[in-house]
């Protein structure tokens, strides 16, 4: 007896007809416009709130289509067969990239509520006054965009080829994408590790880890394959994908997802570790914000929540092959890098201690609706799965060990 | 299973250890093993030169336990360690090094880590060793000329004669039928 | 000869063979355990008496040492470490590129690192030998080393926890045991394999001793795999802790140039891409020493040559991050030594530094080169030359000029130095002669996992999409 080959069917590639996802980009738009209005409404007066809730939803989001922009030029670069099948939603959820100018727009309006330690000039100290060259509101500016140029440039031109491949089949669109992933990740690297030295690491002006980016690149990726775990799940329960995407690719999404948990937590971890370890005052000085009042049991709860509850609760192969742990854990992961965001930012601002607000939530919503927005508008738009990538049938088919 | 005495095997009384019959190639053992399991044999065992997708399904053989034992001989020594250290920091030989508080537990992590993965890995091995009776230097299968090509390029199914269906005439034909391509009859001792 | 380059041009559509020559599991046996069972063949013996030599040269220079006395180093002061902790880290370095092969790429599901891990793995092991060597003779008294580690003494003395030094004790040597369990556990089916076909008593008791019983059982492989699977879940954060707690023996200080939050991922991607190198320099001479050409493809190493420019790039980017943010941070003493690793006294180094590691890779991207051993072999060598020269710059540029201009001064390593570190090379060369001599070169079991005819269900699609246009 041969096991002949799984026949899988090809309308499985497309969302059903009256699928609520087709809803996601006017859900998206409605829940933007709501946030955005109502945190419009609520900043009067409490204006640094605002803007310091908004770069927080502002460095969430951003992450996320980030994150999917790493795993679509990977994915090319290392001409990988098992991830073709969730390649799409990647592709997607970078498309994101292409409209955060838009939430990019309240950050820079902020800056002198973010940014007044440097955007001062005329109290800047003998240090800042050196950094001048680069803190400057012109060049944040300006490379601000340039960041948002790129990332939409590169997002755009992976997503539509791999559409174009979906009628066509074109055997070059691949081939070439394959070529310019390398020094797309060159860019990519160099782009987003200068734009969160820029948005997160200026609040403190004085303060600087070489790590700093990394830092910012591994909770990225954290995010964006919780994210993918999630989508994936709730697209199956839809009724797509199946057969498409099998619990193979749910274990090595759970898989993806639990490595970077650690290796998030090794950054770190490095950077508070050399940083206590050598206690130079100016260095330190980061850290003990993060310590005052009641920030205390905050970072307590973020090292124990990102990275000791999902070492453990992730750790087998059943977790990750079970939709149930697999969903769970992922959404716990998003909730744990939105706490980490919150972390990198609002000690500046929140000398004392924590204090959440409604502008959190109402910015959240703003930037998310816009973000949800533009990746279910992607998702509409083509196919799930490249349908006619040609090591589809590859990506179909693989098992785990 | 047993405790496992390393070397020898401890096998019954018996003239003849069982039948060793040799197969082709991955394909027809694999359908040979799902034959051999469906028929209800319990004693057997499939050997092939290299590990073979799927085979211990084929066979019906349960998952091994042996990450759980990793996982406890891992946080152990994970535990261990930081113990240690608290107990050699703290108790044994105090020393204020910079300033730093004497359970400094970040600077504690690096050596916590290690002994961890060290006992984790210990734990694998050793915990596999156990699990496949390993060593066993001396076993009837060695015997047979042919087996020698079981680390090479043969693929042998082995079914014990203590098996409760165990019949030299019909097992035999049973994997003559499965698509063996020599069946010998194996001595115990 | 044509059908040996085949495999580099990777069809879009498919994956191109990994082994070539149609092998099928016999004749791949008998190619990699030929090399065992004929006569030492007089090529050996030209590699081994020179490695023997170099090694002969190690044992006068401890030797030296250890009589003599640290004196006979070229330690001054500021300058207090120098050559030797630049060799312990070398060698470490390297050896991380063999658990990477072992363990990274097989949770990568790679399957071309079948052809190049049991060779990788033992380089690791004896890199970790060359590199115990250093922090055990540098010690002055030697005699009492065993204070390092956490035994009860007659001084109810124990060690200081809190010194990155103690952390290198256990992640070093860590490190060495686990690859060796991974490497000998690797082994033991190839073991078994050599027990069953050799005709000498003598070699079937020793080999069959180490294979321990191995009968090639299916239930003794599911829990084998299984302690594969877990050994290289457990082997990947350790290889990326080891040279993270080394690195840590620098930034865990204050010195300008050292103290860097990065140097944890950076000291990692450095090891990987000098082991690499070596690796790929090691399995030129050998493909072609042992006529592997069909195991040992052009593929795999135009594989070997894009993880060369992917860790290279990253340790392009930390060189870059670095010296942007000792701009950025407004110290002028970290500002101070930048511009003086480029244009200091040892300007010269850092030069060498920056054209191996960061420029010379760069001509990887043209597949034509990657793809060229000649090429491949004097980059590999290059890399390698530039990783020394970046763990050098690190310790002296740094040290020999920091906060106090008044203790400044220049280091320079006396012949003995010199010697130790040739002798290293000795060591390791030793080691990998006798791998090469009395052990399987090759993972045969596992190359035969990625052979044709290796799946149960045949080779043909597994996939039909129905309905497709």
């Amino acid at each position: 007896m041969s096991h002949g080959p799984r026949i899988v069917d090809a309308a499985q590639m497309d969302l059903p007809a009256g699928s609520l996802w087709r809803r996601l980009p006017l859900v998206g738009a409605v829940l933007a416009v709501a946030g955005f209005g109502l945190s419009f409404a609520m900043r009067g007066g409490n204006e640094e709130q605002f803007y310091s809730s908004w770069l927080v939803a502002f460095l969430y989001f951003m992450s996320l289509g980030l994150g999917g922009l790493f795993f679509v030029l990977v994915q090319f670069a290392t001409k990988s067969g098992w991830g073709i099948v969730v390649r799409r939603l990647a592709e997607n959820t970078a498309a994101s990239l292409a409209v955060m100018f838009l939430a990019f727009i309240p950050v820079y309006m902020g800056l002198n509520q973010l940014y007044h330690h440097w955007t001062d000039t005329a109290h800047l100290d003998a240090i800042l006054q050196g950094k001048s060259p680069y803190l400057n509101t012109t060049r944040f500016l300006i490379f601000g965009l340039a960041y948002l140029a790129i990332w939409t440039l590169l997002a755009l031109w992976f997503r539509s080829g791999s559409v174009k491949q979906d009628t066509t089949g074109d055997h070059d669109l691949t081939r070439r994408r394959v070529k310019w992933a390398g020094p797309g990740l060159i860019v990519f690297a160099l782009t987003s590790t200068f734009a969160s030295f820029d948005w997160a690491m200026s609040l403190e002006p004085h303060w600087y880890s070489t790590i700093f980016g990394v830092y910012y690149f591994a909770g990225s990726l954290v995010c964006v394959f919780a994210f993918l775990s999630l989508v994936i799940i709730g697209l199956r329960r839809a009724g797509s994908l199946e057969g498409f995407v099998t619990v193979e690719h749910m274990q090595d999404m759970g898989k993806l997802l639990y490595a970077f948990v650690v290796f998030w937590a090794y950054i770190g971890f490095s950077q508070f570790f050399l940083i206590w370890y050598a206690n130079i005052p100016e260095e330190t000085v980061w850290y003990l914000a993060r310590l005052t009042g009641n920030w205390k049991p905050f970072t307590l709860f973020l090292a124990v929540g990102h990275f000791i509850v999902p070492f453990f609760f992730l750790m087998s192969r059943h977790a990750k092959r079970k939709n149930l742990t697999l969903g769970v854990g992922a959404l716990w992961m998003m909730f744990m890098h939105l706490v980490d965001m919150y972390w990198l930012v609002m000690p500046t601002f929140q000398k004392d201690g924590y204090a959440l607000t409604l502008l959190d939530l109402t910015t959240l919503l703003a930037v998310g609706g816009l973000f949800l927005a533009a990746f279910g508008f992607f998702l509409t738009r083509a196919k799930l799965v490249p349908a006619k990538d040609p090591r589809l049938i590859e990506s179909i088919s693989f098992q785990n060990f | 299973m047993g405790l496992p005495i390393p070397l020898i095997p401890q096998l019954p009384e018996g003239k003849n250890f069982g039948l060793l019959a040799r197969f082709e190639n991955a394909q027809t053992i694999y359908t040979a093993c799902e034959k051999v399991r469906d028929a209800g044999y319990t004693k057997w065992d499939s050997h092939t030169p290299f590990p073979v997708h799927g085979l211990d399904h084929a066979m019906g053989v349960k998952a091994s336990k042996l990450p759980w034992l990793v996982l406890i001989t891992g946080l152990s020594g994970a535990t261990g360690g930081m113990l240690l250290q608290w107990w050699v920091s703290v108790h044994a030989y105090p020393l204020v090094i910079s300033g730093k508080p004497l359970f400094s537990w970040p600077a504690f992590v690096p050596v916590t880590f290690e002994l961890g993965v060290l006992f984790g890995a210990l734990g694998a091995v050793f915990g596999m060793f156990a699990f496949n009776q390993l060593p066993m230097l001396f076993h009837p299968l060695f015997s047979s000329k042919a087996f020698a090509r079981a680390t090479d390029d043969g693929f042998f199914i082995s079914i014990e004669s203590w098996d409760p269906k165990y019949d030299e005439t019909q097992t035999a034909a049973l994997l003559r039928e499965a698509g063996a391509v020599d069946v010998e009859v194996v001595e115990n001792g | 000869m044509a059908q040996l380059v085949e495999n580099t041009h990777e069809p879009v559509e498919g994956r191109a063979p990994l082994i070539l020559g149609g092998h099928d599991f016999k004749s791949l046996t008998d190619k990699v355990v030929e090399p065992l069972e004929r006569k030492t063949p007089i090529g050996w013996w030209l590699c081994f008496i020179p490695s023997l030599a170099m090694l002969s040269v190690l044992g006068v220079a401890i030797g030296w040492l250890f009589w003599e006395g640290i004196g006979v180093w070229g330690l001054n002061n500021p300058v207090g470490w120098g050559w030797a902790i630049v060799n312990f880290v070398f060698w470490v370095g390297i050896g991380h590129a063999g658990t990477l092969i072992s363990a990274i790429l097989f949770l990568f599901r790679q399957t071309w690192r079948t052809s190049i891990n049991r060779s990788a793995e033992a380089m690791t092991i004896f890199a970790v030998m060359c590199a115990l060597i250093f922090p055990g003779i540098h010690v002055g008294r030697v005699w009492v080393a065993y204070w390092m580690l956490p035994v009860p003494n007659q001084m109810s003395m124990w060690p200081n926890f809190r010194s990155p030094l103690v952390w290198d004790v256990f992640a070093v040597s860590i490190y060495g045991s686990v690859s060796l369990l991974f490497w000998y556990v690797g082994m033991i089916p190839d073991l078994a394999t050599i027990r069953d076909r050799t005709p000498s008593r003598v070699k079937k008791i020793l080999y069959g001793m180490f294979a321990l019983g191995w009968r090639a059982s299916t239930r003794h492989w599911q829990h084998y795999e299984r302690a594969y699977l877990i050994l290289a879940s457990l082997a990947t954060p350790l290889v990326l802790s080891v040279h993270s707690i080394v690195s840590m023996d620098f930034a865990t200080s204050q010195l300008p140039g050292w103290h860097t939050t990065i140097f944890p991922p950076y000291f990692v991607a450095g090891a990987i891409f000098s082991g690499f190198a070596m690796v790929v320099t090691l399995m030129i001479i050998c493909r072609k020493a042992f006529k592997m050409e069909a195991i040992l493809t052009l593929r795999h190493f135009e594989n070997m040559a894009k993880i060369i420019m992917l860790t290279g790039m990253m340790v392009g980017y930390a060189y870059s991050i670095e010296f942007f943010i000792a701009w950025y941070s407004g110290n002028p003493y970290e500002q101070f030594v930048f511009i003086n690793r480029a244009f200091g006294p040892y300007a010269w180094g850092y030069w060498i530094m920056v054209s191996c590691n960061v420029i010379s890779p760069q001509i990887f991207w043209f597949k034509k080169f990657r793809t060229n051993l000649k090429v491949l072999f004097v980059v590999s060598i290059f890399v390698n030359i530039g990783m020394w020269f970046e763990r050098f710059v690190i310790v002296a540029s740094s040290l020999h000029r920091d906060f106090l201009p008044s203790s400044w001064d220049y280091y320079s390593p006396t012949k003995w130095d010199v010697m130790t570190f040739i002798g290293s090379f000795g060591l390791f060369f030793t080691m990998f002669c006798l791998f090469a001599r009395f052990l399987p070169m090759v993972a045969m079991a596992e190359v035969k996992t990625v052979l044709p005819g290796a799946d149960p269900h045949g080779d043909g699609p597994k996939v039909v999409i129905k309905g497709a246009d």
